[in-house]
Order: structure tokens, then sequence, then C-alpha cells
């Protein structure tokens, strides 16, 4: 029989080495007000093809080639230590070893060919025939399936319009093999979409839905729970292989309003608050505590045109368009200065295929009337219709711009609407429209040559399209000549940009985050939100 | 009586079926669910399939009588971004909802018809004259004006109440004032005018004249004849509680049913919307009903009136 007090003393033993783990577990619980965590509601990039959903997904789950955001976005390891070409269409990785997943699993090659499986990528899409669906399975995700939602293998598939297949070369070794030669297979791998997932994680699951909502990865950060439309719960994976995680519990929140988030930021309820628009710098520094990070992103803000429409059918009025423009006032009185303007659509980490001597067209007011006055343009109405700040600072932008344009004569009739339908609504005649644009890796590929070739949104919605320049789409696709690639993506930037514009470059998109000032974390030239060790406290103090 | 009921019944119906069938069509017409899920960059095939998969690509009418088949066998829907019924998700958010609007409601009852009948017994004096200006004040402020002043003083200034979330019970306070105090304003001013129509009555004067203590002509003969306007307000903040706080929840961040509105509304998420929608026509519609019942207690003469068409 057990007195009281050696009972008292068992439970209170018992006790200790909880309540020691307790104490020496001093990191910070960090909350992050954002204006929205995911658009679909869940966190599978496959589905959630957004720039929100980018914030969260790689501190969940990781790539096997990852991006140095701070050194010009270049390609590093991963989870894949190394990697090297086989041959034009093969790309062989070694993995690293030692690595745990969320559920305690050790990542190996397995893991790997799951996440490029049919099952839980391309479904019955064909590497030769990317335009193969499902469509005939009415399948309504949340039905306690496995099966795919219909819009994942046609996602997955422009990813990689030509991969074969994962092959296993032994349990730490895999090789990506394609049906054609393709110079991007490693830019690929680092983009998003090609995150790694645990195949005992996704298998215990009972659907799809609610593995894309606890995906078991190998991220930094766990999933303890997701309430869509709410909140984002995350706990410290501890056995990260790269290196404890510096926050317990990181908790991102959903604050539409951007007043609120600015708000709670100074009411000390979140620490950093996210989608600060750049009106509310000022504010947000005025307070000694308060700094605000950020600036140019990996994407552009362009207007795009209708060549459909009559007036715009001939090319000079919509290059007189792009002269018009003074991009510099507008960054000066939108942005604060805080952007930039980019060489046309094209980034820094294309690296040697950038066009680096490319300018987009200059602001000149005289050369823009002399081109309306050659085409003849006697002022005929040109609609543009506008979404309600879709994109910071859009009406204030498009008012700016329809006036730089009233300057040289052209007549833009803005018309506001509500959604991407009656945007692209072919009933109606169109004519210029805002758009943005990225890239999904470090090649003209994955970006413009993506957006307006011939399979891109741009010629989908029958805006645009230039023969010669789909075939050079094709060729910079699939040869492996980098010279004669440079070469064709010049001659693509001037037929886009300059000869037969599709669009024309307004400025480099930016994000801000406001934060409490001691707090030591940089902001990537994304969305992408780096709570990694290596981007947190000393590490990244002077 | 019962044919009064069957009639106001079968008005209620098609009120319902009305907005039912306005907001399916406004929805269906101004906006695809699958650019708007999907973004505008997704492939076209991927689009088509979303599309396909949940029936987009059917004539509008033919949706429109399966959604009616479905909604007579019970079934409200499935969300098109959740993969869930929606009444499941609309169900979850009701409680989060109703935690804000009851306390907001007994807020508006219990300072804003005090303070009306307060003003209306001692009209133009300086009480009345300050109750009158809260009560203006309350119902011109917009809620998201107030809520956000009220955040800057009692969450930033002073540190004292979140400013926002549903972290614990004190995250509730300053969304129920901002909700409350523009309805007791309403209430107010109502039950004011009401009070003062009634007490100028020949009754009042009579039953004053007869030597009636003032506090029994009060409560006997103006409060009871005066409630019925102001029963028909309340009747229509009843009817609101379940979506009566979509500003509100959005400044604070409050996960409801507001909420849940403008996130389905923004991204067609038509089950959800027009879940929400069926939910607050029918709570409106069933409050009126009462409120219409609640006249005939308060006034017997239309008690009378009702029986009497019905002869």
């Amino acid at each position: 029989m057990l007195s009281r007090r050696t009972l008292a003393g068992l439970a209170g033993a018992a006790s200790l080495p909880r309540f020691a783990i307790a104490q020496a577990d001093n990191r910070p619980v960090i909350t992050v007000a954002v204006q929205k965590i995911a658009i679909t509601n869940t966190l599978d990039l496959l589905r959630e093809q957004s720039n929100v959903g980018e914030r969260t997904s790689t501190l969940i789950n990781e790539r096997l080639i990852d991006l140095d955001w701070f050194n010009g976005i270049t390609q590093v390891p991963g989870l894949a230590q190394s990697w090297r070409r086989i041959d034009e269409a093969t790309v062989e990785l070694s993995l690293r070893r030692g690595v745990k997943f969320h559920n305690g699993d050790e990542f190996t090659a397995e893991d790997v060919a799951f996440s490029f499986s049919r099952t839980r990528m391309f479904g019955d899409t064909r590497p030769d025939n990317g335009q193969s669906l499902p469509v005939s399975s009415a399948y309504l995700i949340g039905a306690g399936s496995k099966e795919l939602p219909a819009e994942i293998p046609p996602v997955a598939r422009r990813a990689f319009p030509a991969l074969r297949g994962v092959e296993i070369v032994d349990r730490y070794t895999v090789r990506f093999v394609n049906a054609t030669p393709d110079v991007t297979l490693e830019g690929r791998i680092a983009a998003n979409g090609s995150e790694i997932n645990s195949r005992r994680g996704y298998d215990e699951t009972d659907s799809w839905l609610a593995y894309a909502r606890k995906p078991v990865g190998t991220g930094p950060y766990k999933v303890r729970e997701f309430r869509p439309d709410t909140m984002l719960i995350l706990d410290a994976h501890d056995e990260y292989w790269g290196g404890r995680p510096p926050i317990r519990t990181l908790r991102f929140v959903e604050v539409p309003e951007v007043s609120s988030r600015v708000n709670g930021l100074l009411s000390g309820e979140y620490q950093f608050a996210c989608d600060i628009p750049p009106d509310q710098i000022a504010e947000v520094q005025r307070h000694p505590g308060f700094e605000v990070v950020g600036g140019p992103i990996l994407n552009i803000r362009f207007t795009d045109f209708d060549k459909s429409n009559v007036v715009l059918a001939d090319p000079r009025i919509r290059q007189a368009f792009s002269h018009a423009i003074d991009r510099t006032a507008i960054i000066e009185a939108l942005w604060s200065g805080r952007t930039t303007i980019p060489a046309g659509l094209q980034f820094d980490f294309y690296g040697d295929m950038k066009i680096a001597d490319w300018r987009v067209p200059e602001f000149d007011q005289v050369r823009a009337r002399e081109l309306l006055r050659q085409a003849g343009y006697k002022g005929e109405a040109i609609p543009y219709r506008l979404l309600n700040n879709y994109y910071t600072n859009q009406v204030a932008s498009a008012q700016i711009l329809v006036e730089m344009w009233r300057q040289v004569g052209l007549n833009v009739e803005l018309s506001m609407v509500e959604n991407w339908t009656q945007v692209r609504d072919r009933s109606r005649p169109r004519g210029v429209r805002d758009w943005s644009g990225g890239a999904a890796f470090g090649d003209p590929v994955g970006g413009m040559l993506n957006t307006f070739g011939p399979n891109g949104a741009g010629q989908a919605t029958g805006e645009w399209r230039n023969t010669e320049f789909d075939q050079l789409c094709v060729t910079i696709q699939t040869s492996t000549d980098r010279a004669l690639r440079k070469k064709l993506f010049r001659r693509a930037l001037e037929i886009a940009e300059r000869e037969d514009p599709a669009y024309t470059v307004l400025h480099q998109n930016a994000t801000f985050t406001a934060k409490r000032r001691d707090i030591a974390w940089r902001a990537t030239p994304s969305f992408v939100m780096d709570f990694r060790s290596s981007n947190w406290g000393n590490a990244i103090r002077d | 009586m019962l044919r009064y009921l069957a009639l106001r019944l079968a008005r209620a119906a098609l009120t319902i079926v009305l907005v039912v069938t306005f907001a399916f069509v406004v929805l269906r017409l101004s906006g695809d669910p699958a650019l708007i899920i999907m973004s505008p960059e997704a492939p076209v095939e991927a689009i088509e399939a979303f599309r396909h998969a949940w029936g987009l690509d059917q004539p509008i009418w033919v949706q429109y009588l399966d959604y009616f088949r479905a909604i007579a066998h019970g079934d409200l829907g499935v969300s098109f971004r959740d993969g869930r019924p929606a009444i499941e998700l609309v169900s979850e958010r009701i409680p989060a909802t109703l935690a804000l609007t009851i306390p907001a409601l007994m807020l508006k009852l219990g300072v804003g018809i005090p303070a009306g009948i307060h003003a209306a017994l001692h009209r133009n004096s300086t009480s009345d004259r300050l109750v009158m200006a809260g009560a203006v004040a309350g119902f011109t402020v917009p809620s998201f004006v107030l809520g956000l002043l009220l955040v800057l003083l009692f969450s930033v200034q002073l540190g004292w109440l979140p400013s926002g979330g549903q972290e614990s019970w004190r995250s509730m306070i300053l969304p129920v004032i901002t909700l409350g105090f523009g309805g007791a304003g309403v209430l107010a001013r109502f039950t004011r005018s009401a009070m003062l129509e009634v007490l100028g009555q020949p009754y009042i004067r009579t039953a004053s004249a007869k030597g009636v203590p003032w506090r029994q002509v009060v409560r006997g003969h103006a409060l009871p004849n005066a409630a019925i306007p102001t029963v028909t307000v309340v009747g229509f903040m009843v009817g609101s509680l379940i979506a009566g706080a979509v500003v509100v929840e959005s400044v604070f961040s409050w996960p409801g049913v507001g909420r849940l509105l403008v996130v389905a509304v923004s991204n067609r998420d038509l089950a959800v919307v027009q879940c929400i929608l069926l939910l607050v026509a029918s709570t409106m519609v069933a409050s009126n009903l009462v409120v219409d019942l609640l006249y005939g207690v308060l006034d017997p003469r239309l008690r009378a009136g009702a029986t009497a068409g019905a002869h």
C-alpha cells in the first residue's frame, strides 16, 4: 500500500522531466497577420496556385532543389545534396540522408517517386500529350476520396510537360527522366508544385482534401491545425535537418482589413503584419518599435493588350500606349519609390539567359503622338476593364495611366468590373487590362514564354498571338543550345514588347511586411516567409 | 385565424424562393467560380475540368432545376472550396456569430428602449437632448468607423482589449459594443417617437385627468401602445442575428457567418452563399411572422380585425 506522501512524491517525480522540457523551450510563439492564408483553403501548391499559398508552403514542405532567396535566387541543395546531368533529358539527384518527415519517417527515394507519381500529381495525363484530362470523373473534393481533384493533373503537367517519370536508382538516388531534352528540368524541380510529401503520411490519410490541409513534409514547421479562412497553426519540427527552428509555435491569422492588421501589430497581438500597402508604410514607421520590410518581388505588373480589338489590331497604337507611360512617376507617386522598373518581362534569376541590355519602351510622348498619327487613330474609345485593387494600387495606377494616355491623344474608357470573368468577357469589345506575371523558375520558359506562348493564358483568352513568337517558344523550350536560346529569347522580347506588343511592362511588383523592429528577420523578394534559424535572430544580426 | 396564418406562411415561402432565385441568377451570371478559385493563370484545361466536375458547364436553367431538386431533398449543396456540405460549414460559424449578435441585441434592448422611454418622458430636457445626440451618433457613425475608433483607443492606446480574433471572452467586448451601439440608437429613436405619439393621445390625458398615478399611466397605457413600432424594429434585429455582423466580423477578424459570406461571395462559392441566404431569409421571415402575431397580442383591435377579416 502506498502512502499519500509516496504517491505525491511519485507524481512530482513524474512531472519533473516534462516541466524541465517546458522550461527549456523558451522559443517564442509568433503570430503573423495576413490578408489571406489560402485561396482554396488547402496547403497544396498544385491546387493553391496563388502568391499567398507560397507564403506558408515552404515552411511545411520542401523541394529537392531549394532557392537561395537572399543570393540572387540561385539554386541550392534542398532535400537533394547534389545533382548532375546524365543526358539532355535526364537529371540524377543524390538525396540528403537522415532527413525526417513530420511523422518521424526517414525521407527516401520512395517519397520522391511518390511525390511525382500519377497518384499524387499527373493522373491520367501523358508526358507527350499534356492536354489529356480525366474530365469525365465528376469528382468532388472532400467526398472521402483519394482521387486527385480534376484540375491538378493539368497544373502538374504544365509544370512538367514532358516528364516521363522518376526512377529510383537506390534508397538515396533518383533520376528525373524527361520525354524530350529540357535544359530547364532542374528549374522545374526547384519550382512551386515540386514539394516532397511523405508517402506513408498520404497513405494514412482518409482523403486528398484531408491531406492537403495537413500535409506531412520535411520542412521546419509541421501543421498542428488549419482552420480554413481563419488560422493556420504550425509547431516547430525539432528534428529538422536544417537546425532547430527558432520559433516554438508559428500562427498565421487571417485579418482581412489592413487597418486591423496594423492595429493588431501596434497593440502587440501580432509580431508580423503582411500585405501592407505602400501608403501605410509611413504610418507604421511613425511608431519607433516597428518597421516595414520587403520590396520588389519576383512578379511584374503590366498592361495587357487585346489584339482582336479593331483599334488595337494596329501595332502602332499599342506602341503608342507603351511610350505614353511615365513609369517613374507612377513608382514615385504610388510606391514611394520602393519598387523598380524591370528590364522587360524578365528577371535577374534567369542568370545568363537574361538579356541584360534590354529596356522597356522609353517614355516619349512625341513619339507616341506620331505613332497615333501614322496609324490614323481618330480617338475611338478603347475599353479598360478594371478590378477593384486586385493588385496593390491597381485603381490609382489605372487612373494615372488613363490620364497619361489621354495626354498623347488616346481615348481609354475605364469601367469597373467585379471579377476575372467580367474582365475577360468576349461578348463585349475588350481593349486593355491589368495583369501580372512572374517566373516559375530561372529561365524564360518559366516566365513570359509560358504566359504568352502557344499554351499560355495570353493566347487561351484570345488576346494575342504571333506566329513567329510561337515558333520561337517551341525552339527555346526544346533546344539545348544556350547561345541559340538566348538569341531567340531576345527576338521574342522584341516581338512581344516592341514590334507587335502583347503587353507593356509597368513596374516590378512589391510586397511589404510590417514587424516589430527588435525581431531580426529578413523578407525574401517573394511572398515566401523564411522562418528557419538561418533567417532569425543572431544568425542575421550584424 | 388559420387562414391568416396560412396566408402568412405562403407569403413567407414565396419570399424565400424569390431570394434564393435572385441570388442564384445574379451569382451565376456575374462570375465564374472556376476562374476565381483557380486563378486566371491556371491552365485552360484545369479550368474546364473544374467546371465539368461541378456541373458549371451545364445551362443555367439545368443548374437551377438541379439546385431546387436538391433542396427538396434537403441537400443544400457542397462548397467548391471546401468540398464539405455547405450547411455544415455555415452551421460551424453560427455559434461564433450568435456569440456577438445575441449580447449585442441585449445591449440594444437594454440601453435603447429605456433611453428612448426616458427621453420621451423628459421631452426637451437636457437628458433628452443628450440621449438623442447619442442615438443619432449611434446610427449615423458606420460600424467600421466606430470599430476602428474603439480599437485605436482600447487596444492600441490603452492596451486593455484585443483588437480582433477570437482568443478569449475579452475579444468579444469591442465587437459587441460596436454592434450594439448603432442598434441601441435606432431603438432609442423609435421608442421615443412612439412614446411621444402615445403620450399625446386623448386616452392618456383622460387617464391623468381621472387621477391615475402618472407611473401607472405610463406602464398601463403608454408602454403597451407604444410597443408596436418598437417590436417591429426589434423583429428586424432578431431576423438579422445570423448575418447582421458582416462588417463588424471583418473589422475584428471574427470567424462568423458574416465573414464566411464575404469570402463565399468573392469566391462565388455558390452553395455556401445560397445556404446562408436561405438561412437569413428564413430567419427574417420567421421573425416577421412572429412580429405579426405579436401585433395581435399587443393590440386586441388588430386581433379582432384579423378574425373579422377571416369571417
